[in-house]
């Protein structure tokens, strides 16, 4: 593809915060400290499922030190959901008022003047309860005899979902071979750097600050706004920088919905941060989930027909759930050309704490069943999983029936590379293989959900008399780095330098609205937008260098490097920072000011654009003792045009590892509804030490419809790797790996099982 | 939250002792990087701290050929692990080290705090005890030499009582045609073992096996020493065959205890992996050995 030459896109540009952060200088909500502040505390249900017959707080009001204790029966009891444009889907209250339905779900709060008088109080709170019979697994839940959840929900079951493509039933019957395979998927912790928290503060005049660790200030605004009875504008939330969210911060959660409703009554600044523990316990995780997977194939390795069932554990309340569900199924046809398709997925309430979106969205889950089953399926036939791989896979042009339409595509460069990468390995030692797996992802989601009437993004820049630039956007950094590629598709476009550009995010009051950091989709929704605001400022600034300069309007104007010129003639131009001095006299002083939005339009629905990859995981298993040792981890990677190399990279080594704990070593085991691992010390994150190499193989392509061609990197990159590492363990020792994660004492089962089966051959 | 509670800062070895003896409720810390955590989780809350982190006579490594080596207690991780005399003489000592929690813990931690917490996970227990070391602790009464295997009595529970403290660990000097080998399985490098072994070989000079020890980390109740294990290969001129059934027989001898970390069928199993492979590893260092 032939891109044009870029002076800051696709270099190396560190972290615009940077310094801020490693110097500690960075205010996170944890950080924000504001005259007269109380400090709450959450007490929690100690039980699955239960009825609040009653709630004594006296003894708690009555430690001195405490400010307020506050319970369901305080608030407005609206029973609120992420999903607000389909009411039966917003089944959350924050407080309950009749039951809880989870451990660790929010009962009461208490605000006092320290921290440790709020959590004493807590232990003067009675609550009476009436313990409901209570059910943990899907699969149990959606029986008759199961209790119920939710009233009115037939056998538990939260959303369901289907996705039906061409004659399935007819594809199918022209298959040589049909496979057919039952997998069960984990959940996982998002792990934040910071935990939830928030600082709410309600004045006189009726209005509400709230800092928050959010991944969608606007988001966060909207909810607070619905359970508050507040109007939007009245409520001002400000996440100057977040310590991760990996899609566990974008719905409203309790330390937020706690600190506002105390704040309320209090006209005090009230601050919510939960421990590590409660983050555990009480923030939702991923979704687990149970696949049966049917898979029909021809001979020659074409690919007929998919047909797949998917239940999942929704835990007590829908959050983002909903949209799991759908692009669990939507992905787990990825990356390949179906005659038919057919995806049955059945959400189901259950009494643990509730699941949602985390990075990958469904789609990690979905390959983890698909990829391996590939690959056995080639096993099965003789076939080079490479090949069939390229046979089926998505191609420029390509139309997902009914869903998709794919504009850009390198998958069978990455498999081509992929493939290379793997045959210059060689042969392998024992007990060591590669597996690979290949998938995209989206680049932004369509389905308007929240029902917002904004556009999906916006952008306003604002250029000072010296030429420095104020961007003001609505798109959420939580670490990933949004802030530096908004500030370089900024410099790009102004043909300024990064230093010239001040990033203004994560106030609703002063940046326009954006849906956030959620499916991938700030590079290109909100990069889009810095793009046409910039634009349209260059354009304003460009109408004076005409005048100014007295050229032949047939030429062509543009700034590059501080550097306003003929396009033609690059030595003919006047500085930069020269014409925003003129062009604000020109004026009458206004500064010069772009506007720029992005709502995607007639672009399926499911994303404007998709990502591709194909990942390889090198690994070696002790066939004693079943440990897992990752060697490296090379990932073929079409993600358009990048915008800064060193945030690809970032995002890189942060989801190979992110994926890679999923993989093979985070597990959320539950007692009877009760997280047992609730700590740093038996919750596995990976460190350093297991951190295996993880290259990258830029693939070039373009994307129309992304700023300078871009599209997503970074989340699809969690989803390749879990199926890759099942295939790495079966091609190292021909065991198939069903379950997630594939800890040492699974692969020893599988091996014993293996040999008995031989045994009996 | 931990509770509150007042400070000692004892500035001498005497004055610890005293401070000790005078005060009932009071536990010590040298670091805290095993005290802090019970106390956070609220399991222990002491009306008083005797901190001997400052206290500088307990704080060395000394090592002669014929007396062996001598750790004062409050002597980190760390400096044990950065130690020239140690890497040279007890080379397992530091390889134990180096996977012991993180670099910040092991700056921190003692070798002290480690053994008188008492945590049968620990690291430098079954290899200390497979060195045959000894442990010096004591009051302001007097002071008291065991043998480090008979220094544990259950659960984060030792000999010692009340007002005693560790004062030193000694290590004899390794005898010749001796090796001795240490490995934890766990998922992450730096956690402490799901299970742990720990095996020392010495040979006779005609190649028989002079003695023998193999001790089990988070495998009962306290670092464990599976003596069947070892009945059946002293005397004897060892081999693979030797080590896999010795592995076996440690299998069922270990009292391991399940939790979400591995079923108690899948430490068994590990463990006997583990003690094949650590007296190999010893049985390998003792046959190069001087």
């Amino acid at each position: 593809m032939s891109h044009a030459k870029y002076n800051v896109i696709n270099t190396h540009v560190h972290n615009i915060d940077g310094v801020a952060k490693v110097t500690g200088r960075a205010t996170y909500t944890f950080d924000v400290k504001l005259p007269g502040m109380l400090y709450g505390k959450i007490l929690r249900s100690p039980h699955a499922h239960a009825k609040i017959k009653n709630i004594d707080t006296s003894a708690a009001m009555a430690l001195p030190g405490v400010k307020i204790v506050v319970t369901g029966k305080d608030t407005l009891g609206v029973k609120q959901g992420i999903w607000r444009r389909y009411e039966e889907l917003c089944d959350e209250q924050v407080l309950p008022l009749e039951k809880v339905r989870y451990i660790g779900e929010p009962v009461a709060a208490v605000a006092a003047i320290t921290e440790e008088i709020a959590e004493a109080a807590l232990d003067l709170i009675e609550v009476d309860y009436e313990v409901l019979p209570a059910v943990y697994e899907p699969l149990e839940a959606i029986k008759k005899e199961a209790p119920t959840i939710h009233e009115g929900v037939e056998r538990n079951v939260n959303v369901t979902r289907h996705i039906e493509w061409g004659d399935v039933d007819e594809a199918f019957e022209e298959a040589d071979y049909i496979r057919e395979d039952w997998f069960k998927c984990s959940g996982q912790a998002h792990m934040c750097m910071e935990t939830r928290a928030a600082v709410s503060s309600f004045t006189p005049d009726g209005k509400l600050t709230c800092w928050a660790s959010t991944q969608s200030a606007y988001y966060t605004q909207g909810l607070l706004a619905g359970v508050l009875g507040l109007r939007e504008g009245d409520v001002r939330v400000l996440a100057p920088y977040v310590g991760g969210g990996f899609g566990g911060k974008f719905e409203l959660d309790a330390a937020m919905f706690t600190s506002a409703v105390m704040s309320m009554k209090l006209f005090k600044p009230v601050k919510v941060c939960f421990t590590r523990e409660e983050d555990f316990i009480a923030s939702k995780r991923r979704t687990p989930m149970f696949y049966y997977v049917r898979t029909g194939i021809k001979k020659d390795g074409t690919f007929c027909a998919r047909e797949s069932r998917m239940f999942s554990n929704g835990g007590a309340y829908t959050g983002m759930g909903a949209t799991a569900l759908y692009l669990s199924g939507f992905f787990h046809s990825f990356p390949y050309k179906w005659r038919g398709y057919r995806y049955d997925g059945y959400r189901v309430y259950t009494n643990t704490l509730p699941s949602t979106s985390m990075r990958g969205f469904g789609a990690p889950q979905a390959m983890f069943c698909s990829e391996q089953q590939i690959d056995w399926i080639c096993a099965d036939l003789g076939l080079d999983p490479f090949e069939v791989r390229r046979k089926n896979g998505h191609t420029e042009g390509y139309e997902v029936p009914g869903q998709a339409f794919i504009q850009s595509c390198g998958l069978e460069q990455c498999i081509n590379e992929i493939e290379k990468w793997v045959k210059s390995k060689g042969k392998l030692p024992a007990n060591r293989g590669i597996g690979i797996s290949s998938c995209g992802f989206m680049s932004g989601g369509i389905f308007n959900w929240f029902d917002s009437p904004y556009s999906f993004s916006s952008a306003v820049v604002t250029i000072n008399v010296d030429g420095t630039v104020e961007l003001h956007v609505g798109c959420q950094d939580i670490g990933q780095g949004s802030n530096t590629t908004m500030a370089i598709i900024a410099a790009e476009t102004l043909g300024v330098k990064v230093e010239d550009i001040r990033v203004h995010s994560g106030d609703t009051a002063h940046c326009p609205a954006d849906l956030g950091a959620w499916g991938s989709r700030q590079t290109l929704m909100a990069g889009n937008a810095v793009k046409m605001a910039c634009e349209d400022a260059k354009k304003q600034l460009l109408e004076f260098a005409y005048a100014e300069m007295g050229i032949n309007i047939v030429y062509d104007l543009d700034i590059k490097d501080r550097w306003a010129h003929i396009v033609a003639r690059p030595e003919r131009g006047l500085p930069y920072v020269d014409l925003v001095k003129k062009a604000l006299r020109a004026k009458d002083g206004q500064r010069i000011m772009g506007r720029g939005y992005y709502t995607p339009h007639r672009k399926g629905m499911i994303s404007p654009a998709y990502s591709y990859m194909m990942q390889a995981v090198d690994a070696e298993i002790d066939p004693e003792t079943g440990k897992i040792k990752i060697h490296e981890v090379m990932t073929a990677h079409d993600c358009g045009q990048p915008i800064n190399q060193l945030g690809l990279i970032g995002q890189l080594e942060g989801a190979a590892s992110m994926a890679l704990g999923y993989a093979y070593l985070e597990d959320m085991p539950m007692e009877d509804g009760k997280l047992m691992n609730p700590n740093l010390v038996d919750y596995k994150v990976i460190k350093a030490p297991e951190m295996p190499e993880a290259g990258i193989i830029e693939i070039d392509t373009f994307e129309p419809e992304g700023p300078y061609g871009a599209k997503e990197a970074g989340e699809g990159l969690t989803n390749p790797t879990a199926a890759a590492l099942g295939n790495a363990i079966y091609n190292a020792m021909g065991i198939q790996m069903k379950e997630l994660p594939i800890t040492p004492e699974r692969v020893l089962k599988a091996l014993r099982e293996k040999k008995e089966q031989e045994a009996q051959k | 939250m931990i509770n509150d509670f007042h400070y000692l800062k004892p500035a001498s070895l005497k004055e610890a002792l005293a401070m000790y003896a005078e005060h009932d409720d009071c536990k010590v810390i040298c670091g805290g990087q095993s005290l802090l955590i019970v106390m956070r989780q609220g399991m222990v809350a002491p009306e008083y701290l005797l901190d001997i982190k400052h206290v500088k006579e307990l704080s060395y490594i000394k090592f002669d050929e014929k007396d062996g080596l001598r750790i004062g207690a409050t002597t980190t991780h760390r400096e044990i692990e950065k130690s020239d005399i140690i890497a040279k003489k007890y080379p397992v000592l530091v390889a134990m080290e180096e996977k012991l929690a993180s670099i910040q813990t092991r700056n921190w931690g003692t070798i002290g705090g480690n053994l008188a917490h008492a945590d049968p996970a620990g690291d430098p227990g079954p290899v200390l005890i497979a060195l045959n070391a000894e442990i010096k602790f004591g009051n302001s009464g007097g002071e008291k030499l065991v043998p480090l295997d008979e220094f544990f009595v259950d659960y984060f529970e030792t000999q010692m009582e009340q007002g005693d403290l560790v004062l030193e660990v000694h290590v004899p000097a390794p005898e010749p045609k001796f090796g001795c080998a240490y490995q934890k399985f766990n998922l992450l490098d730096s956690d402490m073992g799901i299970v742990a072994a720990a095996a020392s070989v010495t040979l006779n000079a005609d190649g028989t096996c002079k003695d023998v020890r193999i001790v089990l980390g988070n495998a009962g109740p306290i670092p464990l020493r599976v003596t069947k294990a070892e009945d059946l290969l002293k005397g004897k001129k060892l081999d693979d065959a030797l080590f896999a059934e010795a592995g076996t027989i440690a299998s069922e001898e270990c009292m391991p205890v399940a939790d979400i970390h591995a079923s108690e069928e899948h430490r068994r199993h590990v463990l006997g992996v583990l003690t094949k492979r650590m007296l190999k590893k010893a049985f390998e260092q003792a046959q190069t050995a001087a």
